[in-house]
């Protein structure tokens, strides 16, 4: 028995290894790219810090490029798409758990099927609808069309959780003098911090990586994420490898910052002993 | 302290009646107890005076004012849950002061409260921890008392004791019969526990299939049972029922016969109903005490002080109770005795009192 659980136990761990080598191994190669000098871009050595690694890479796209530019950009138009994301999914999310009302289960279902639909064919009527709000190269284009695509997942996250919540702390709190709002806003919200980090996360990097609506959206140099100015580095003859490869490192950090900051409040287990058991 | 009228409620969930016509009068600073099987509408009534469940029809009034669309938190009520409902991210302390906070008192005032209600709840060494650290009976005291700091008109209990176990329940039983000696507020107190209903209650009102079957002092409703539901679900052990018919002064069943004092204005099918403290097998003929009917002992419990027969006359089965120091055994044949004025006699038909 102890054998087979620890043939197991191998097994499970050799897996999980060999997975975090496949998802790391990219990173660590655009790291080394970035590293490397002017002359050796395209070589296929292979080592992590190549010989005569430099920062100049960093520099170049610092001091030659829009970099910072974009990078305020995408923050700004991230940063406010995950706040409005986040209360719009929080909102709706709570109304689906808590209430029935005619069309709830339809509206469920309807926000499910919407992700089956490859982004892609979503965006010439997003495109069209953007026009028409008269939205077109501005941030709050983006903004709205950012925090919608996002909100069927993050609603589906936050209603699954406000599930999990006894309504009876809700019913103590109304008892207690909270209006129906008040219960939401001061029991079930401050509870559901695990969901709602993960609903930020969730729209965070689905708008700081997204390149398709802000190419149809954004005409104008100036307004560019940093996922257009990267492109931009595409050149038609040469492409500046050392540099997007450096580009890129810099627009994870971020990201990164992010969810190592949001990892406190992912910790759940919260509910646990508010009401029985 | 306020008094609670409830007129003529009913609640009907997707056309199934929960409650049908329920009245009742809860007297300021009254102990009032709802009993009733799992599912007889205790918690949709005591929900509906908490304003958290529509009225479908009637009236309720808390202190002569109409409350039917006041929410929760106009109706100066608190309320006690089975499983404590405690604020998780809140410490006990918070907990406690949560209803006060949101009505701004003065910082020192809520100080003050919450130090009195731990006080009383002996709970002052637990206000900084949170409900998460707590045991279930220290839970219960907590939600108590996050009850009693918001000095309500009106204390709502539903079956604050049932999550505990017996002796936790025991102690918690009597020590809110205190708190209601001290702040002699206006309760409402729903459970399905016998012992609860008869002990803390000054009046009691036992309800079964959305129905107040009957409401008064546990004495009387004990005594005096109004019908035949009421008579088999108060008491423990269970009242025995006997279908049979009376007669000229008399009770006769296929099984059994004797007469009756000073009924004989009541003939036809009835149902007669003893309680096991009610029947006796070594008894002498006695004033007040049955002729004697032979029985024989199927089983015999001991239970220290006293002992339960499972009585067998014809194929009529009974329950008796008796001293510890009776010597019968399983299979001997014994003369059991009714005491006549523990009979009840109800309506074959109506199942009411006769
Ligand atoms: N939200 C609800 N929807 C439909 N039926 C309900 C609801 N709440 C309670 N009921 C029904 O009402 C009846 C009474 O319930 P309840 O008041 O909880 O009984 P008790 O507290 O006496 O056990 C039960 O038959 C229950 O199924
Ligand atoms: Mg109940």
């Amino acid at each position: 028995m102890a054998e087979r659980a620890r043939a197991k136990n191998v097994l499970l761990h050799a897996a999980l290894v060999a997975a975090c080598i496949v998802s790391v191994y990219p990173m660590l190669r655009m790291i080394a790219v970035s590293l490397r000098p002017g002359d050796r871009l395209l070589s296929t050595d292979l080592s992590l810090i190549p010989a005569g690694a430099s920062l100049a890479a960093y520099g170049r796209v610092l001091a030659e490029t829009n970099f910072l530019l974009w990078l305020w950009n995408s923050l700004v138009i991230t940063t406010v798409t995950s706040f409005i994301g986040v209360s719009l999914a929080a909102t709706a999310g709570y109304a689906f758990s808590r209430f029935r009302f005619p069309g709830s289960k339809l509206g469920l279902t309807l926000l499910l099927g919407t992700q089956m639909i490859p982004a892609g064919m979503l965006l010439l009527p997003l495109f069209l609808m953007i026009m028409r709000l008269g939205l077109v190269n501005t941030y709050l284009g983006m903004i709205v069309a950012y925090s919608v695509t996002s909100l069927p997942f993050s609603i589906w996250i936050l209603k699954g959780y406000y599930d999990t919540i006894p309504r009876s702390l809700e019913e103590a709190a109304l008892v207690d003098g909270t209006t129906r709002f008040g219960a939401f806003y001061r029991i079930v919200l401050p509870l559901s911090t695990p969901a709602l980090s993960i609903a930020f996360l969730f729209n965070f990097t689905q708008a700081w990586n997204e390149y398709l609506v802000a190419r149809v959206v954004l005409c104008d140099a100036s307004k560019y994420t940093w996922t257009l100015g990267l492109f931009e580095l595409q050149g038609q003859f040469l492409t500046q490898w050392g540099m997007f490869a450096a580009g890129s490192f810099l627009v994870t950090i971020p990201v990164l910052l992010l969810f190592l900051y949001s990892s406190k409040w992912l910790v759940s287990g919260l509910t646990l002993g508010g009401v029985k058991g | 302290m306020a008094s609670v009228t409830l007129s003529r409620i009913t609640k009907v969930y997707h056309e199934h009646p929960v409650l049908d016509d329920i009245s009742l009068e809860v007297a300021e600073g009254e102990f009032m107890i709802l009993v009733g099987p799992s599912g007889c509408g205790k918690s949709t009534l005591l929900r509906m005076v908490a304003g958290l469940e529509e009225i479908t029809d009637g009236e309720i009034r808390i202190g002569g004012q109409v409350v039917n669309h006041l929410p929760p938190r106009d109706r100066e009520i608190a309320m006690v849950v089975q499983d404590y409902a405690l604020y998780p991210h809140m410490t006990v302390a918070e907990n406690m002061s949560f209803g006060l906070r949101l009505r701004r008192l003065p910082k020192d005032e809520i100080a003050r409260r919450v130090d009195e209600a731990a006080g009383i709840l002996q709970i002052q060494s637990l206000l900084g921890r949170t409900p998460r650290q707590l045991s279930g009976g220290q839970r219960q005291r907590v939600a108590i008392g996050r009850a009693i700091v918001r000095k309500p008109k009106v204390f709502l209990f539903d079956e604050p004791l049932s999550n505990l176990d017996a002796k936790l329940r025991e102690e918690m039983r009597v020590e809110i019969a205190k708190l209601h000696q001290s702040l002699g507020a206006t309760i409402l107190y729903v459970t399905h526990d016998q012992v609860e209903a008869m002990t803390l209650g000054s009046r009691l009102a036992v309800m079964n299939g959305g129905l107040i079957q009957q409401a008064g002092a546990p004495a009387e409703v004990f005594s005096r049972p109004a019908n035949h539901f009421v008579a088999g679900f108060i008491g423990s052990p269970t009242m025995n029922f006997i279908p049979g018919a009376a007669a000229g002064g008399g009770f006769q069943s296929p099984d059994l016969s004797f007469k009756l004092d000073g009924r004989n204005s009541v003939s036809g099918p009835v149902v007669l109903g003893v309680r096991p403290e009610g029947i006796s097998v070594d008894k002498a003929a006695g004033e007040g005490w049955s002729e004697p009917v032979p029985a024989v002992i199927e089983v015999v419990e001991l239970l220290g002080y006293k002992r339960n027969l499972y009585l067998k006359a014809g194929d009529q089965r009974l329950l008796a109770v008796a001293d510890a120091s009776f010597g019968g055994k399983p299979g001997d044949t014994v003369s059991m005795r009714f005491q006549l004025d523990g009979i009840h006699l109800f309506d074959k038909e109506t199942k009411k009192r006769l």
